[in-house]
């Protein structure tokens, strides 16, 4: 337990209950590099408030839709989800929310005015753009200068279109530049205009975020000549719809993504046979597994642990690579030193070859500036400011940083646009980079007690058909779907928290917790690394000593006051959320005449004290619908909702109210016409006994 | 731990009328742990009062606020609001707490919510049994643990009278333990039962030990101070 | 070896099995009835006659006032004490008052709880158990009270008196240990005699009374009259340490309503038979078929 304790003072002090969640993030969150609020979307998505949403993801992410199609996705990896059964497909459900909802309704907040200094940035990639959109919101004035006809960097050059269609990369590049980011594309720094010349000219700072662009070269006899690409060239010139000509028979050398990307580029554009050659084992590939899966299933050959030692012509023409084995490829330390048995030497036959072991930086923007190169022909760089040699351009992105993904690319233009606000106020570059710690695993013990839920499997174009087209090779999640599969997150940390002051240690807690959670010494406590936010000891606890971090306090009251002011008739129905469809919660279906419903994550979190709240704010009536799903989910929650409204009834009826107008329903089909079955009977019986009542 | 039962809403209300104004007081300590007196528990009496007044045509103002304990003075400096200001304070303390507070607030007028019962245990989740009687004249030693004058109906010494059943049980009572059997089934299970053979006849008990002796009084002269005056 | 001070007491000194009866007191003033129940069945048949002291906490005229009342008629009561209603100054008093009212047997009980009677709202008092009483009365017997005079010393008593003090004992409980432990516990204060609740069966008692052998105080069989199946039943289940057989259930429910006496009769006269060998009286409580005690007394073959 690394908490000492939270006491009711220390509370009144924060801005929220949300306050708490920033202090211990979820390890999804922790593990992102850009830090998103995972489980905060992925709540808003369980709830159907797809647009809320997508503003929650790009408040730390601009690149939302790209992602959502091509992220590594290190959440997910640290998904606590992965020790009950698999992970969250959390970038499953960004893709949904992003293509669709952000789609229709892009919330753009542009910053009230936009009149500090100008600012360029050379290279419309992720890091670029993701440094433009935070200066544009901080109120400068950036311009993006990209030398390829269209903006989004690797995602548009180097990412093929099955995996990564265009129109897709423009939302997130049009949401960018609809912050006030000016483009610029088809302009290269260094021969169009000199970095240097942009600094006189007015810019008051340069980012540079030029990316790699080029393959690194392996200098092999005989490559010289037709038939030899380098992958990432082939690839920009497949995005640009100028592909070159390639023969029958590929052969790919290479393991890592832009290996496995150029080899299912080159079997779309008309190869007979895609071979993929690495130096690495199976289980030492770079690339990601899905992105080896795939390959194989639509028939590209991997041979592993060979290395090429010579391009075989003959009359000019490629007939194959001379290859030797592979003893290993990293040494005691993980580093790349590979070692070879020059006697065990065979051919691999084909007419092309593409190199894809390994992406460089052009400097062709340094051409006529100050801006320096180390002794290893890398930038000069100050990782603490992300300064070159000259201080006011800054670098970042994939031509400072180690090769890494999209959202790495993100985060680190975001952290290089913060140097250089810090630096166009004229204050010292001091960056925070430290982060609050992270939720521990979850124990095998409460992992045991979570209800297995099966992860909603992504449906793909079959290998045969794909193969032999761009179009996408994964389909999105629908509706359906992406409620269900985002209902499988813990909401890690949004669980409760124990006021040590107000807390008289009377166990109602820890005899309640379905997951046997709290241990109580002196006082409660409840470990936010096991609390599956089902809100019964919230309910439960006689000193009001626990607080949902999930939940503002009066955040029920709020909802039924903002229902209950729709109008008369003044009934209200709160329904289980865990089955509802969009519709339920956004109060879209039809219902029944004269109730209004209130969706809510967990009913086993209503006290006693809401129901009677309910009836002072106003209500006439008060109906509880559990479904069967919750019942299961958090054990118990629905008994000990029953005897609260028990409770409830009992107390109304000593202060001389009708018990008869609080119900609870627990349905076991939990459908629209059920739902609104249920409310309308209950209506009706209420009206007769109203109606027998003045009779007598 | 003592426990405290809620008194009938009509009771209190009953208690209040003429009230515009009531304050809540709940107590931090047993009865929170018992679950009438606590915190939550002021809120839901808060909402039934207002909800009772209002279904009789009228308006009741109603807070609430808490203290650690009721029974010890300086948890008072805890209240948030100042009694004055009220018609009545309805205290969901124990007695105890009730009684003190009308002293440390002696122009308030401090009713009680509760009906204080017994010391008790928690025996099983939702239920608390009386265990002690506050004699002053403990023989548990003599019985294992179980008390009889608290656990047998008639605070009998010397061993049961005729009166349990066959299921072990009092006569006041099905649901009710006899005490005495409890006695012995705990010196069997223990091995003990030669001792509860051995045991003298017990003389009648010094009643003057227990409320009979006028109200009691517990003095630590460690921590007196002269000035007090006791 | 000092004089007897009852019949009752001679009797069984002399050991003489002997009988018993018992009569209730009215809940009210009109004492006449029970009186006269107690001239006309019980007189002369029983050595003596328990006189019920607000039983099962029914509120009834005082065993001390119809006792003295008995005892003008010629008739020896047994006048019984609950621990229930008054505290030791009380109970001490009443002794006093007994005695000088020429009161000589006295049943010292416990008493049921308020919770079983018709003043369910009253205080248990049980300042003494019933072990306590016989104390209390072995103490007065020896010229003193229980209080403590300004020396600190016990308070001397100006006159004392001396009674044949007995107790009861449930011998066919589950619990027989407890029950056994505690009689012991009451010979020890003081008990002369023991009178038991109802015994149906003589084999359970048979163990029963070789378990208290030890105590050598002499002991008389309860008999309770069966007045229908149904009493028999209730008994079962609803009266604690009273057992009565199926078979004795069954005579009940197969005679014809006419022969319900003569059948109940019969059953207490084979009990008494039974069980005579190994004690020392029987005591009756008829349940108001005070007519029936003479038949009973000669089924039982003690005419």
């Amino acid at each position: 337990m690394a908490e000492a304790g939270l006491t009711s003072k220390d509370l009144a002090q924060l801005s929220g209950t949300a306050e708490l969640m920033e202090r211990l993030w979820a390890p999804c969150r922790f593990g992102c590099p850009v830090h998103a609020d995972v489980r905060s979307y992925l709540e808003c998505i369980a709830q159907g408030r797809f647009v809320d949403a997508v503003d929650v993801i790009r408040r730390n992410l601009p690149f939302a839709c790209v992602c959502g199609r091509v992220c590594h996705h290190p959440c997910e990896a640290n998904c606590r989800r992965n020790d009950v059964d698999s992970a969250v497909a959390i970038r499953e459900l960004k893709r949904f929310v992003a293509e669709q909802a952000g789609a229709k309704e892009p919330a753009v907040r542009k910053a009230a005015a936009q009149d500090r200094q100008t600012v360029a940035i050379i290279g419309a990639g992720p890091a670029g753009l993701s440094a433009a959109l935070e200066l544009a919101k901080a109120g400068y004035r950036p311009t993006v200068f990209e030398k390829f006809p269209r903006a989004g960097g690797v995602p548009a050059t180097a990412i093929p279109v099955y995996r990564l269609p265009r129109d897709v990369l423009q939302m997130d590049v049009d949401w960018i530049c609809a912050h006030g980011v000016k483009l610029a594309t088809g302009v290269a720094v260094g021969k169009d205009k000199t970095l240097d010349q942009l600094l006189s000219e007015g810019f008051s700072a340069v980012l540079i975020a030029a990316g790699l662009s080029r393959s690194r070269p392996l200098p092999l006899p005989g490559d010289q000549g037709a038939g030899v690409h380098g992958a990432l060239e082939f690839l920009t010139a497949a995005a640009m719809d100028r592909a070159p000509a390639l023969g029958k028979d590929v052969l790919v050398i290479g393991g890592g993504n832009v290996a496995t990307d150029a080899a299912r580029t080159a079997l779309r554009a008309g190869a007979g046979r895609v071979r993929m050659m690495c130096l690495e084992a199976s289980e030492e590939m770079p690339a990601f597994p899905w992105e080896q899966a795939e390959a194989q299933e639509e028939g590209i050959e991997f041979i592993h642990r060979r290395g090429p030692t010579e391009v075989r012509r003959a009359g000019g023409r490629i007939t194959g690579v001379a290859t030797r084995r592979v003893t290993r490829v990293f040494d005691e330390q993980k580093r790349f030193d590979p070692r070879y048995d020059d006697g065990d030497v065979s051919i691999v036959e084909c007419d092309t070859v593409i190199l894809a072991i390994g992406q460089a930086a052009e400097y062709g923007f340094l051409a006529g500036s100050t801006v320096k190169l180390n002794a290893r022909k890398q930038l000069e760089y100050n990782p603490a400011t992300c300064q070159t040699n000259v201080p006011a351009v800054f670098a970042a992105g994939e031509i400072v940083t180690p090769p890494g993904s999209v959202v790495e690319a993100c985060a680190s233009g975001q952290r290089a646009a913060r140097a250089m606000d810090l630096f166009l106020r004229g204050l010292p570059i001091v960056l925070d980079d430290v982060l609050p710690p992270h939720i521990d695993k979850i124990a095998p013990a409460t992992a045991d007690l979570v209800r297995k839920v099966r992860r909603e499997p992504v449906a793909a174009q079959p290998p045969q058909v794909r193969r032999k087209n761009f179009a996408e090779v994964d389909h999105s999640y629908r509706a359906s779907t992406a409620l269900h599969e985002s209902r499988r997150c813990m909401g890690c940390g949004s669980g409760a928290e124990v006021l040590t002051d107000k807390c008289a240690a009377c166990l109602t807690c820890l005899r309640v917790c379905p997951f046997d959670i709290p241990v109580v010494t002196d006082v409660a406590r409840i470990d936010p690394a096991l609390c599956q936010a089902c809100g019964i000891c919230v309910a439960e606890c006689p000193a009001n000593a626990i607080v949902p971090r999930g939940h503002e306090p009066g955040w029920l009251g709020r909802l039924t006051a903002a229902a209950l002011a729709e109008g008369s008739p003044k009934r209200i129905a709160y329904v289980c959320g865990h089955l509802a469809s969009q519709d339920d919660w956004l109060a879209r279906g039809e219902g029944a005449p004269g109730v209004r419903e209130i969706y809510l994550p967990s009913m086993g979190a209503i006290a006693t004290g809401d129901l009677l709240a309910a009836f002072e704010q106003g209500a006439e009536a008060v109906f509880l619908l559990t479904c069967q799903d919750a019942a299961e989910r958090y054990p118990s929650a629905t008994v000990r909702l029953r005897k609260r409204a028990a409770q409830a009834r009992q107390m109304l009826k000593a202060a001389g109210i009708k018990s008869n107008c609080l119900a609870m329903f627990e349905l076991t089909r939990f459908t629209r016409p059920a739902i609104r079955e249920t409310l309308a009977e209950a209506v009706a019986k209420l009206a007769a006994a109203k109606t027998k009542a003045k009779a007598k | 731990m003592i426990v405290a039962k809620k008194k009938l809403i009509k009771e209190i209300a009953e208690s209040l009328s003429g009230c515009k104004r009531v304050l809540v007081v709940a107590c931090g300590s047993c009865v929170t742990v018992c679950l009438s007196g606590g915190a939550k528990q002021a809120d839901e009496l808060a909402s039934q009062l207002r909800l009772a007044a209002r279904a009789a045509g009228g308006k009741l103002t109603v807070d609430t606020d808490c203290m650690e304990r009721q029974c010890d003075r300086e948890f008072v400096s805890q209240l948030t609001h100042d009694p004055k200001n009220y018609d009545a304070v309805l205290s969901i303390a124990c007695g105890v707490g009730v009684g003190f507070m009308s002293e440390l607030f002696p122009a308030a007028r401090v009713l009680p919510g509760l009906n204080t019962t017994f010391y008790g245990a928690a025996t099983a989740d939702g239920v608390w049994e009386e265990y002690c009687h506050g004699c002053g004249d403990c023989v548990l030693a003599m019985t294992g643990g179980v008390c009889p004058i608290a656990r047998c109906s008639k605070s009998l010494v010397n061993g049961p009278c005729g009166g349990t059943t066959k299921t072990g049980k009092c006569e006041v009572s099905p649901d009710m333990d006899c005490g005495w059997h409890l006695i012995y089934e705990r010196a069997k299970a223990a091995g003990r039962l030669e001792a509860l053979r051995a045991l003298p006849v017990q003389k009648p008990r010094n009643w003057a030990k227990d409320r009979s002796g006028g109200a009691r009084r517990l003095i630590h002269k460690e921590l007196t101070n002269p000035e007090d005056g006791r | 070896m000092s004089e007897a001070v009852s019949k009752l007491q001679a009797e069984l000194e002399a050991r003489h099995f002997v009988v018993t009866g018992e009569i209730g007191p009215p809940k009210g003033t009109n004492v006449e009835p029970c009186l006269h129940e107690a001239e006309k069945y019980l007189k002369g048949k029983v050595v003596a006659v328990n006189v019920t002291d607000l039983q099962t906490a029914v509120m009834r005229l005082g065993s001390l006032v119809v006792s003295s009342l008995l005892v003008q008629r010629g008739i020896e009561p047994v006048f019984q004490m609950v621990c229930r209603d008054r505290n030791r100054l009380a109970l001490e008093s009443d002794l006093l008052s007994a005695y000088v009212l020429g009161i000589r047997n006295v049943l010292a009980l416990t008493g049921d709880h308020v919770a079983l009677g018709d003043h369910k709202d009253g205080m248990a008092v049980f300042d003494l158990d019933s072990v306590g009483l016989l104390g209390a009365i072995s103490t007065l017997e020896a010229g003193h009270d229980m209080g403590l005079d300004s020396k600190g010393q016990p308070n001397v008593l100006d006159g004392s008196p001396k009674f044949f003090s007995g107790c009861c004992v449930t011998p066919c409980t589950d619990d027989v240990e407890m029950q056994i432990l505690k009689l012991e516990k009451k010979v020890a204060a003081g008990a002369q005699f023991v009178q038991t609740q109802a015994v149906y069966d003589p084999g359970t008692f048979e163990t029963f009374m070789r378990r208290v052998e030890h105590l050598k105080v002499p002991v008389l069989v309860g008999i309770v009259m069966l007045k229908s199946a149904g009493m028999a039943k209730y008994m079962n289940s609803s009266v604690p340490g009273v057992s009565v057989p199926d078979q004795v259930i069954q005579r009940m429910t197969d005679c014809a309503k006419d022969d319900r006496e003569k059948v109940s009769v019969d059953i207490c006269g084979e009990i008494i038979r039974a069980v005579k060998p190994f004690c020392q009286g029987a005591h009756l409580m008829t349940l108001g078929w005070d007519h029936l005690v003479p038949d009973i007394i000669k089924a039982a073959g003690l005419a």
